[in-house]
């Protein structure tokens, strides 16, 4: 059933053209669901995102990988589904949700975080996961959050004696 | 002679083999049966569906294990179960569990908890022979083994935990761990590249292939066959480093038996496959510990990834049968990302707002007390992988949503000047707000709300009850007598504490079970000595 239904909506999607989405080859994403998903992903991190994660749509095909079968074919699913039905049936526009300003997009995404419907909100979930996970993983976006990175050395902060005095009592060893 | 690891995505051919016994999983049941039947002068088999994680020097210096680079989405894919994007049926919960060599031991934050006394006067009602007295030597050889010890490096979170706690008067403990010489790199989660954590592939596996067990990694079991009271057959394929089946398969013919630890959802998923679900007992009652979650903003940075994740806590609200246990943690940027029901501005602006100077706590609840509810049901999806169909049971809304407003008085009384709580829409509160929002969460409704485990338990039940039974004293499978379970699906209710050292335990007693049927010596090799991790318990 999932299978004719995805096969109908991508009939029917003609998501809009990006010159951002280069990639050619995927294992997962096809170039539709690639563009849906550039879609999303801008709606969800905002214009330029890719200044910051450039690799973002090669990452999540590759990721999309590690997912179950099942489980990925619902999430190229949900693609489909918001970039056909979500216009009309969410923001009464209809345009596909790729061809929807960023404004409209966010709309979209607020209704659907909002909704009484269980599949909405998950689709919701889906989308946001899916884009901020993956431009965080970006190198490129830790200095907002103050990350150092990995294999460095642990701040000085961890090296100050606990804030209050800690077991006083307690005569077993610490370990080193 | 010294056994060896084999890593199926390599073997060019299709493979039989006869060892004595095939052990299904590698984490803390799988390892720890690995060593002790190995030891018992048995041919042993291993297969994990997960990576060979090799020892290799890295380019960070002591790294001993190259391949776990700390990066989190690198090692999400590469360490967990579907990429770390497990979720139950109705997408309600994000379920955390290991897919590796070492399994759940590999990426766990180390946390050493034993079983807690109620849930064992619990089992012992349904049937079990656990007690205190007689784990005792089971605990102390898992204690001393790792061994566990109290580790006083604290990260920052911790730190922030202690004073609210103090403030509130509120007892709060060292929570023991299995590390040694710990780095603070934070990445426990992640694998730990220093050797530095105990965990499977550091201890028992390695222990185990010295005294000749053979491990296949990436390799996926398909279906036991049976035939009558017996287990003839482990069918299995080989995956690729992406998890796509490669054209090889495996067959064992184990002689004398089959161990099933492959964790609260392999194990039950693959009996089902096998047809082995004993009139729709297999997969039934499965339990997790829903985790709820909050994070302080301090005035200061906390640089919360680094340091040792999961080493304070307080048993105050542990007891009854849904209690909850209240620990500390470190985060990193794509876990928060992804536990953000948030976009636009406002996700950038709690991102750059709670991460660099936030601090975490989160409450594991107890379930699986009341017999009359149905809890979780592992099934099979059309292409005949697992899926936990599960909703939070009515019973924890409450106690869920007081964690969350005990936790966010904790981290005020500490100083934190709001405290984000993971509901959709995101929740913010401050000194003087009332936590009436938060008693409002409707936990039921996915999305509602960000619910993490990383405790699945049950499935595949140890009870005296025949309409649930699934599992024998003696940890044979019901009906078949070559076929042992030693993993945390064999526990009829959640554990209410951390699980891997009570895993560990129950392994070591069914191990002594299978070396008793074929009158092979089991041994304790480290009763002496030590430091008893758990005073008072």
């Amino acid at each position: 059933m999932a299978g004719v239904l995805n096969s109908i909506l991508a009939a029917a999607a003609n998501p809009k053209k990006r010159s951002e989405v280069t990639a050619s080859t995927f294992d997962c994403l096809d170039k539709k669901t690639a563009l849906i998903l550039f879609a999303v992903a801008e709606a969800v991190l905002g214009e330029g995102f890719l200044l910051k994660a450039p690799r973002f749509v090669e990452t999540v095909d590759d990721y999309l990988n590690y997912q179950r079968p099942q489980q990925r074919d619902q999430f190229l699913l949900a693609l489909l589904i918001a970039e056909v039905t979500y216009g009309p049936l969410i923001s009464g526009n209809f345009k596909h949700f790729s061809h929807l300003s960023l404004a409209d997009r966010r709309k979209i995404l607020e209704k659907m975080r909002s909704s009484g419907q269980e599949l909405r909100r998950n689709i919701y979930a889906a989308f946001v996961n899916v884009s901020a996970s993956t431009y965080y993983a970006s190198d490129l976006t830790w200095p907002d959050l103050n990350y150092k990175g990995v294999s460095v050395d642990h701040p000085d902060i961890l090296t100050q004696p606990p804030p209050i005095p800690w077991r006083p009592k307690d005569l077993r060893p610490i370990e080193p | 002679m010294a056994g060896t690891i084999v890593e199926g995505r390599n073997v060019a051919d299709n493979v039989t083999l006869t060892p004595d016994f095939c052990i299904i999983g590698s984490g803390a049941g799988g390892g720890v049966c690995a060593l002790k039947l190995t030891e018992a002068g048995f041919d042993v088999l291993v297969l994990e569906e997960g990576p060979n994680i090799p020892k290799e020097k890295g380019p960070a210096p002591a790294q001993e294990r190259k391949m776990l680079n700390e990066r989190e989405v690198e090692m999400y894919k590469l360490l967990y179960q579907e990429g770390a994007t497990r979720l139950t049926k109705n997408g309600g919960v994000k379920i955390l569990q290991g897919r590796c060599l070492g399994g759940g031991t590999a990426v766990n934050w180390s946390a050493c908890l034993p079983p807690r006394l109620e849930t064992l006067d619990e089992w012992q009602k349904r049937g079990l022979p656990f007690t205190r007295q007689n784990l005792d030597p089971y605990l102390r050889e898992v204690a001393n083994y790792l061994p566990i010890v109290r580790n006083d490096k604290y990260n920052t979170s911790a730190r922030m935990f202690m004073l609210g706690c103090a403030k509130h008067d509120i007892p709060h403990e060292n929570l023991p761990n299995n590390t040694h010489n710990c780095r603070e790199c934070g990445s426990c989660g992640v694998g730990c590249p220093y050797d530095r954590k105990m965990s499977g592939f550091v201890k028992w596996l390695p222990d185990a292939v010295a005294l000749g067990a053979t491990i296949y990694t990436d390799t996926k079991v398909d279906r036991l066959k049976a035939s009558g009271d017996q287990i003839r057959e482990v069918h299995a394929h080989f995956i690729d480093g992406k998890t796509r089946p490669t054209k090889r398969k495996l067959v064992v013919k184990p002689t004398k038996g089959v161990v099933m630890a492959a964790g609260a959802i392999g194990t039950p998923s693959i009996l089902l496959r096998s047809d082995l679900d004993l009139d729709n007992r297999v997969g039934k009652y499965t339990h997790i510990h829903p985790t709820t979650i909050t994070i302080g903003k301090y005035p200061d940075n906390t640089f919360p990834a680094y340091g040792v994740p999961d080493n304070m806590w307080t048993p105050k609200f542990a007891p009854g049968p849904t209690g909850y246990l209240i620990e500390t943690g470190s985060f990193y940027p794509v876990l928060s990302a992804s536990a953000t029901l948030q976009h636009g501005d406002e996700l950038h602006r709690i991102m750059r707002d709670y991460y660099p100077t936030g601090a975490i706590s989160y409450a594991h609840h107890t379930t699986g007390f009341d017999e009359d509810e149905k809890y979780g049901t592992v099934e099979l999806d059309r292409n005949g992988d697992p899926e936990l169909d599960y909703k939070i049971p009515k019973a924890n809304v409450k106690p869920m949503q007081e964690s969350l407003v005990m936790m966010a008085r904790i981290h005020l009384a500490a100083g934190a000047t709001s405290v984000y709580v993971l509901r959709n829409p995101p929740l913010e509160v401050k000194q003087g707000d009332t936590f009436d929002e938060i008693r409002q969460i409707d936990f039921r409704s996915p999305q509602r709300a960000t619910i993490f485990t990383v405790h699945v338990m049950g499935g595949c039940q140890m009870n005296k009850d025949n309409k649930r039974r699934c599992v024998n004293e003696d940890f044979t499978f019901s009906g078949k007598k070559n076929l042992w379970v030693a993993d945390g699906s064999i526990f009829p209710t959640a554990l209410g504490a951390n699980p891997q050292v009570t895993i560990y335990s129950l392994a070591l007693w069914a191990a002594r079970q299978i070396c008793d049927r074929h009158q092979r010596p089991f041994q304790f090799n480290h009763q002496q000595g030590g430091d008893w991790p758990w005073p008072g318990y």
